[in-house]
């Protein structure tokens, strides 16, 4: 099996769609730091001087208008119906400060998980292709038959794949992933605000980097799993739209309540260590008016790890299942 | 038990088509294939040898019988034996975009065969440089040869080929005769599916003959040839009647065929001759009708192609 593995792995690092698939993320990367270089980049002198102006305008009103504008409030919310806010949260005039204009900084332990969060994803996707077309083509070829003359072991045929698919992707996404972590943090570093930057902050940034390249090992093996099952490469690409288009796109947008059961939130709970997601909530008023609100919702971590390992549990046996039972032509 | 390199029994397979009609391409076939030489697997288009050579292989599941290979259960055992079995089956396949080399290199390591041995079955298949060439920009002979390379990667004693000539010419074809042939003297067992029979009469030692995915006739080329036509001579001679009663008397079956007298029955073609000769009858032309695999083939697969 280790034997096998590491022939898979060999034809693995040695196809053409693997190399352009990594290339195309190392070149996604570089697009990423770009972005976010532009982020980070400070106003230069003149958008200096425009916030400030408009910093000046704004606490002038302020000065000329805050109390009238709070009495006028004040007078107003009174004659309101209830429920109402309290009368500081609706009249509240706060003096503007010179920090609101103009661009805030960058804070590194703010940007980071979202960007380490949207790495994942692109690797997800990228191993989940590149694991598909992997096998896939084996099957579209037909070169599949000729290697069970050579190993008819089948279950280890399939093993082997499968772990050279997610192990072959262990260093890709490390790099990747690393690459965005120090990257960004250089990045930020100069003109942004790296400085509360602790060892918590460090450990749980790794701690998000390494659940996303379990994942990305992960949506590899699936990746495997649904070449194998529809033995072609553009059938899984197809599957994968399909399921994220109408599945995760118009269902979820439909049945709020399903999104705990979709993927995509038990992804993002799990590399995120736990991840919100938003219901509407709906409910007629005391004065008879109809009111929906936009509730967050939040999935745990656990419950994100128990999805993802079932569902990864029960892909792979069903592809272990159906192709030992396969005719092989 | 050594002397089969491979046997069947009852051997079955059902396919269900797309429309769920059942399709029985193999039905109850018993084979046995002798150790050692060349042993043709002979049947009409769709009669089932692709699918017996699969399941074999274990790349198709039987539904009923038995099969061993060198004494082995399959496909049970069959990881135990296939190192000692190299196939083709239908057309080569190969990953399209890997050179010939990195193709068998692969399965080199898969097998834990040294890379040397690589270099050493493209030579033996006059491979050599194009090796080097993606398996797509391959012709059609030298995919061929390229699987027969892959084969050579075990030094496997029984190699199964399935219609290996398909496709090739003249020069092609004669080239895998020669290592079918060269194989076979060199004690290993080849199976050789076909439907082009001068081919197999020409190489095989011993055939089966098998229609509707069920054994029709086995044995040597000559048993199987002897075993359901008489030999029969052709005589060019000037007076018939004469010659035919002549003939007749000695016990042979005289019919007239033209300006010919087809003569069946005689132990030996001589016995023509020197009957006639003692009569002062001198015979002018005297042809052998030679039965051959496929008048036999011909015969026994009557209606039973698709
Ligand atoms: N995958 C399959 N699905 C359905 N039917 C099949 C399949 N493979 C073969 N068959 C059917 O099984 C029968 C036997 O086919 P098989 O390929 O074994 O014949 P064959 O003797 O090798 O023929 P040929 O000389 O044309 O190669 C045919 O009727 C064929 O249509
Ligand atoms: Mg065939």
């Amino acid at each position: 099996m280790i034997r096998l593995t590491k022939v898979e792995l060999r034809r693995l690092t040695a196809r053409r769609l693997t190399l352009i698939g990594v290339a195309g993320l190392f070149l996604i990367t570089a697009l990423l730091l770009v972005a976010t270089w532009f982020d980070a980049r400070p106003l230069s002198a003149a958008e200096q001087q425009q916030a400030e102006r408009q910093f000046q305008l704004a606490h002038k009103d302020w000065v000329d208008n805050a109390a009238e504008n709070r009495a006028q409030c004040e007078a107003d919310w009174k004659t309101q119906p209830d429920p109402k806010p309290t009368v500081d949260d609706m009249c509240s005039y706060p003096e503007p400060k010179l920090e609101d204009f103009g661009k805030p900084p960058t804070v590194f332990a703010q940007v980071m998980p979202g960007l380490l969060q949207g790495s994942s994803y692109i690797l997800a996707f990228a191993a989940f292709l590149i694991g598909a077309g992997f096998v896939g083509a084996e099957f579209s070829s037909g070169a599949i038959g000729n290697w069970l003359t050579f190993e008819p072991r089948r279950l280890r045929v399939y093993g082997s794949k499968l772990l050279a698919a997610a192990t072959g992707f262990v260093p890709i996404a490390a790099v990747v992933l690393a690459i965005v972590l120090l990257g960004t943090f250089l990045i930020v570093d100069h003109p942004g605000d790296t400085a509360g930057t602790t060892r918590k902050t460090w450990g749980d940034l790794s701690a998000i980097g390494g659940r996303a390249v379990l994942t990305t090992a992960l949506a590899a093996a699936l990746g495997s799993v649904v070449g194998l099952l529809l033995r072609h490469t553009a059938a899984a690409i197809g599957l994968v739209m399909a399921y994220l288009v109408l599945a995760e796109g118009v269902f979820a947008a439909f049945l709020e309540k399903a999104q705990p059961w979709l993927v995509k939130v038990n992804f993002d709970a799990f590399v995120r260590h736990d991840a919100q997601y938003y219901v509407t909530q709906c409910k007629t008023g005391s004065d008879g008016s109809y009111v929906c609100d936009y509730v967050p919702k939040t999935l745990s971590f656990e419950h994100g790890a128990w999805y993802l390992a079932i569902l990864a549990v029960l892909a792979i046996v069903l592809g272990g299942w159906v192709f030992h039972r396969r005719d092989v032509n | 038990m050594s002397d089969v390199a491979i046997s069947t029994r009852g051997l079955r397979k059902t396919y269900r088509t797309r429309r769920g009609r059942k399709v029985v391409a193999v039905h109850g076939l018993d084979l046995d294939v002798p150790t050692g030489g060349v042993h043709g697997f002979l049947g009409p288009n769709g009669s089932g040898k692709t699918t017996s050579i699969r399941m074999l292989l274990g790349l198709v599941r039987s539904d009923a019988g038995t099969m061993t290979v060198f004494g082995k259960t399959v496909p049970a055992q069959l990881p135990e034996v296939v190192g000692r079995v190299g196939a083709i089956v239908e057309s080569p396949k190969f990953f399209p975009a890997f050179t010939g080399r990195k193709n068998l290199e692969l399965l080199a390591e898969a097998i834990g065969a040294p890379r040397t041995r690589v270099s050493e079955v493209l030579e033996q298949t006059s491979l050599g440089e194009r090796g080097n060439d993606r398996f797509r920009s391959y012709s059609l002979g030298m995919k061929q040869r390229l699987a027969i390379a892959a084969t050579l990667l075990k030094q496997p004693d029984l190699l199964i080929f399935d219609e290996p000539t398909n496709g090739l010419d003249p020069a092609g074809i004669r080239e895998i005769r020669e290592t079918m042939r060269g194989l076979g003297d060199q004690g290993k067992t080849v199976l050789v599916s076909s439907h082009i029979l001068a081919e197999v009469e020409q190489v095989a030692d011993t055939v089966s003959i098998i229609g509707h995915g069920r054994l029709l006739a086995a044995g040597t080329v000559a048993e199987v040839i002897g075993g359901s036509t008489t030999p029969t001579v052709k005589v060019a001679i000037g007076n018939h009647e004469t010659a035919a009663r002549i003939l007749t008397a000695a016990g042979m079956t005289v019919r007239t065929d033209g300006k010919y007298l087809l003569v069946e029955g005689a132990p030996d073609p001589a016995d023509v001759t020197r009957r006639l000769a003692h009569q002062e009858l001198y015979v002018s032309e005297l042809v052998p009708v030679r039965a051959d695999l496929e008048s036999v083939f011909l015969e026994l697969t009557e209606g039973e192609g698709l």
